[in-house]
């Protein structure tokens, strides 16, 4: 192993770690709040099964005016909103604030974008059937969503993991800001190459089981 | 057994069926028929409430669906079995779980289900098919997989819309004979909708013949009995030339 990246193995190792933290916390809320936020959105659309327009209006705004923040911007603007839920704005679990804010608006849209691609016959015969609106969420449209809903969780986590690396701005540690730090700004610039392949190497691999689950999944 | 009166729909200013009153008797097979546009699947999509009439009211088995909560009308649905032109299977679930999924909606009892999802996949037959997913199947096998779910719950009527429109000739006459089948074996009402002439023709004892959202005629008819088209190529030739090759 190359020797800068043993002198600084603890730290590397250390940072790993943070990363896996925040993107963690990301994945999580992103499935248990963007994946019923945006089944919302798309059972509140016009013509939809619980067709509801102030729902839709509002839900829709949300996320996309969460959505249309530069990021950074983002983190900074939630200063006062993390202080108040974590009793801190800076490290690590304060980092998590905006990226679980973000990782929701985010996958909800993808959601959304996943349901709608559900035939609408497939609904219909549910409804025939008698099904109630959460079993036709949990028996059909999930069901029949599931691969898409994989994939938009994948590519999801892969915009996690960007958002993360900003987060040394307020102290959040983790993989990117590693690289500025030592890489960048002590003009390590190997150590900054090393920290990139790292990145691509872990994007590659969520990219690959993500597509391979999802492909499992299909039977379409 | 289906007693519909005086049932009114409009999309905004279309009046797709206008004050329709039509009683379909227990155990018949009823067909509607009428020019595309004609408002037939609006009138077949009312009998389950797919589509809630703006007036009117419609009765299956002595209850009244307008007049049922949201629940009710859940209850209800479960005795009115329906199958689509494109089927409508979850293309995730194979065949087994797209009938069974019909049985949990109805609460029926989990050690059961599987004995009676083969039992009704061997009625349509394709008790083989039960691991095979949707994707894997012709589109004659997928309706009947569609009417062996609509048949799990043991419904008093099925409605069909265009059942048999976007099958070939040969699945068609399959998928009549085993709808035929349901109704004389299992007493089973029957309300097709097709433009397809000759699917009226071969079974239906019936007819409501609809125009521009009216009843133009209602009248008794004879089934001529399913026709299984030829499919050798002798037959092809036959047909279009109109006689036989070798003549």
């Amino acid at each position: 192993m190359p020797d800068v990246l043993v002198q600084y193995q603890g730290e590397i190792i250390q940072s790993i770690g943070e990363t896996f933290y925040m993107v963690g916390v990301s994945i999580l809320f992103a499935v248990l709040i963007g994946l019923p936020v945006g089944t919302f959105l798309f059972l509140c659309r016009k013509g939809q099964l619980l067709e509801n327009q102030a729902v839709f209006s509002t839900l829709n705004l949300l996320v996309n005016s969460t959505r249309s923040f530069p990021f950074l911007l983002l983190v900074v603007f939630l200063i006062p909103f993390t202080r108040l839920i974590i009793g801190t704005a800076i490290g690590t679990t304060a980092a998590t604030v905006p990226l679980a804010i973000i990782a929701i608006a985010h996958y909800s849209r993808l959601v959304e974008q996943s349901l709608l691609d559900v035939p609408r016959g497939v609904l219909e015969a549910a409804v025939s059937m008698g099904a109630s609106v959460r079993e036709i969420i949990t028996k059909f449209l999930y069901v029949e969503a599931r691969s898409s809903l994989v994939m938009g969780l994948t590519t999801s986590i892969i915009s996690f993991i960007s958002y993360s690396t900003i987060m040394g701005v307020v102290g959040g540690g983790g993989i990117g800001d590693f690289a500025i730090r030592y890489g960048y700004q002590q003009f390590k610039t190997d150590l900054m190459t090393y920290m990139i392949i790292i990145m691509v190497i872990l994007v590659q691999l969520i990219q690959f089981s993500g597509m391979t689950l999802a492909r499992w999944l299909d039977k379409r | 057994m289906i007693d519909v009166q005086h049932i009114t729909k409009r999309y905004g200013a279309f009046i797709a069926i206008d004050d329709v009153t039509l009683t379909i008797p227990k155990g018949a097979i009823y067909g509607i028929i009428g020019a595309s546009g004609a408002g037939k699947s609006t009138l077949l999509r009312m009998m389950n409430l797919l589509e809630k009439p703006d007036s009117g009211r419609v009765n299956v088995g002595g209850q009244n669906l307008t007049a049922l909560s949201s629940k009710g009308l859940r209850e209800v649905r479960k005795s009115i079995g329906m199958i689509f032109q494109h089927f409508h299977l979850v293309a995730n679930k194979t065949v087994r779980d797209n009938v069974r999924v019909a049985l949990e909606l109805a609460r029926y009892p989990k050690r059961d289900q599987l004995a009676r999802v083969q039992e009704c996949l061997q009625f349509v037959g394709l008790q083989e098919m039960a691991d095979k997913y949707p994707a894997e199947l012709s589109g004659g096998q997928k309706q009947r997989v569609a009417i062996a779910r609509a048949l799990a719950t043991n419904p008093s009527v099925l409605l069909c819309d265009e059942p048999t429109s976007s099958l070939d000739p040969q699945t068609t006459a399959e998928v009549l004979a085993v709808l035929k089948d349901i109704n004389e074996r299992l007493g089973i009402t029957i309300v097709i909708v097709s433009h397809e002439m000759d699917v009226i023709k071969s079974i239906c004892t019936a007819v409501t013949v609809l125009e521009n959202g009216h009843i133009y005629e209602s009248f008794t008819h004879e089934p001529h009995g399913i026709k299984t088209p030829g499919s050798s190529s002798a037959y092809f030739v036959e047909q279009l030339k109109g006689v036989p090759r070798d003549a």
